[in-house]
């Protein structure tokens, strides 16, 4: 398999906070990325079914919007994809591909790809953010949000990685 | 004129776009739109997520308290993440086991989407599902999700330091870590 190019961590990470930076500066708030889903997933299902999508009190907060998809996420999210398929385009590292460990079935990773989304979805909403929003933007600020939600998904994906190790290694 | 600026929202719009695009260049060229590297760190043979993250979280939290003291920008106007501490540790906890499952984050999916992982897209649309199984079964726990509200607490706020001496303790720490995730990763 072909190394892939990367840069080192602590460069991509220090553009990553100066532009994290940039967003506290310039617009007032911190970076996110789970709430679109969950935006999207709302506004999906008033199409599909608005009598049941206005009767879920927690999607209510999109609906009842005017222009629902004018969203700062989503197209901070929109903005995400570009800039990830440009970095790999660059580096010689997109490839289309079903990526999963080397011993992991199809079907297994179909299952854990997305059950795992599913518990993240789910639990994106119940910490109010994922690793951007509460994790990243709130541990910068040294807000307590994030460094419990950071400290228990550590610690979980640790107690996980031990109960689950032929999973990926 | 001090930071942050009012934007008008078309404005916001664009500025999201941007940001975003660097978020993104930075997250792929960190090696995190790999499963296999971002799972790394829960089995120890890769620390790409811990070196990125806690980079990216020293830069800017430094930044963001250094133009606040020179009254750069106006902490007050800056939206801080509330914090709901039980529901923000159950949640982070499910959520490490989610992310050692699919071998992304939310965030990471999209990136890993944008380098042609089409497993990425099965985990998003798997997001997408678990946002709506929240939204099915919140009646059922609103009261645990507004459970013990910290609102904007801080680190500082609540341990009564100046954020000087949070941040070297944060310092300290991630330095501590970084020399021997270092280390380790020569040692292989």
């Amino acid at each position: 398999m072909k190394k892939d190019n990367f840069w080192s961590p602590y460069i991509a990470g220090a553009g990553l906070g100066l532009t994290l930076l940039a967003t506290f500066v310039i617009v007032g708030w911190g970076l996110g990325a789970s709430s679109a889903f969950s935006l999207l997933t709302g506004i999906g299902l008033d199409k599909l079914n608005p009598a049941y999508a206005h009767k879920l009190t927690y999607f209510t907060q999109y609906l009842n919007v005017e222009a629902p998809l004018l969203n700062w996420v989503l197209f901070e999210i929109m903005g995400l994809f570009v800039g990830a398929l440009v970095g790999s385009v660059a580096g010689g590292n997109f490839r289309v591909r079903f990526d999963k460990a080397e011993h992991m079935s199809t079907g297994t990773r179909l299952v854990s790809a997305f059950g795992g989304g599913i518990l993240i979805g789910f639990a994106s909403r119940l910490a109010r953010g994922c690793t951007s929003g509460v994790a990243l933007s709130g541990g910068a600020q040294l807000a307590i949000a994030g460094w419990v939600f950071v400290i228990a998904m550590f610690v979980s994906g640790f107690v996980g990685a031990a109960l689950f190790r032929r999973l990926w290694s | 004129m001090s930071a942050p600026f009012m934007v008008s929202q078309t404005a916001g719009l664009v500025l999201a776009v941007v940001l975003g695009f660097f978020f993104g260049l930075f997250l792929e060229r960190g090696g995190l739109g790999n499963p296999h590297k971002l799972t790394g760190v829960f089995y120890l043979t890769d620390f790409s997520v811990p070196k990125v993250m806690f980079t990216g979280m020293l830069v800017a939290a430094t930044g963001l308290y250094l133009l606040s003291d020179l009254k750069i920008l106006d902490m007050n106007r800056v939206w801080i993440v509330p914090t709901f501490f039980w529901p923000q540790l159950v949640g982070g906890a499910l959520f490490g086991i989610g992310f050692l499952f699919s071998g992304y984050c939310p965030g990471t999916a999209v990136a890993g989407f944008a380098t042609g992982r089409l497993d990425a897209l099965v985990t998003m649309g798997g997001i997408g599902a678990g946002s709506l199984v929240f939204a099915v079964v919140y009646p059922a726990i609103e009261g645990f999700y507004f459970s013990s509200p910290m609102e904007g607490a801080t680190l500082p706020s609540v341990l009564g330091l100046s954020h000087w001496v949070v941040m070297a303790f944060v310092y300290v720490m991630a330095g501590g870590m970084f020399y021997v995730m270092e280390r380790y990763e020569r040692k292989r």
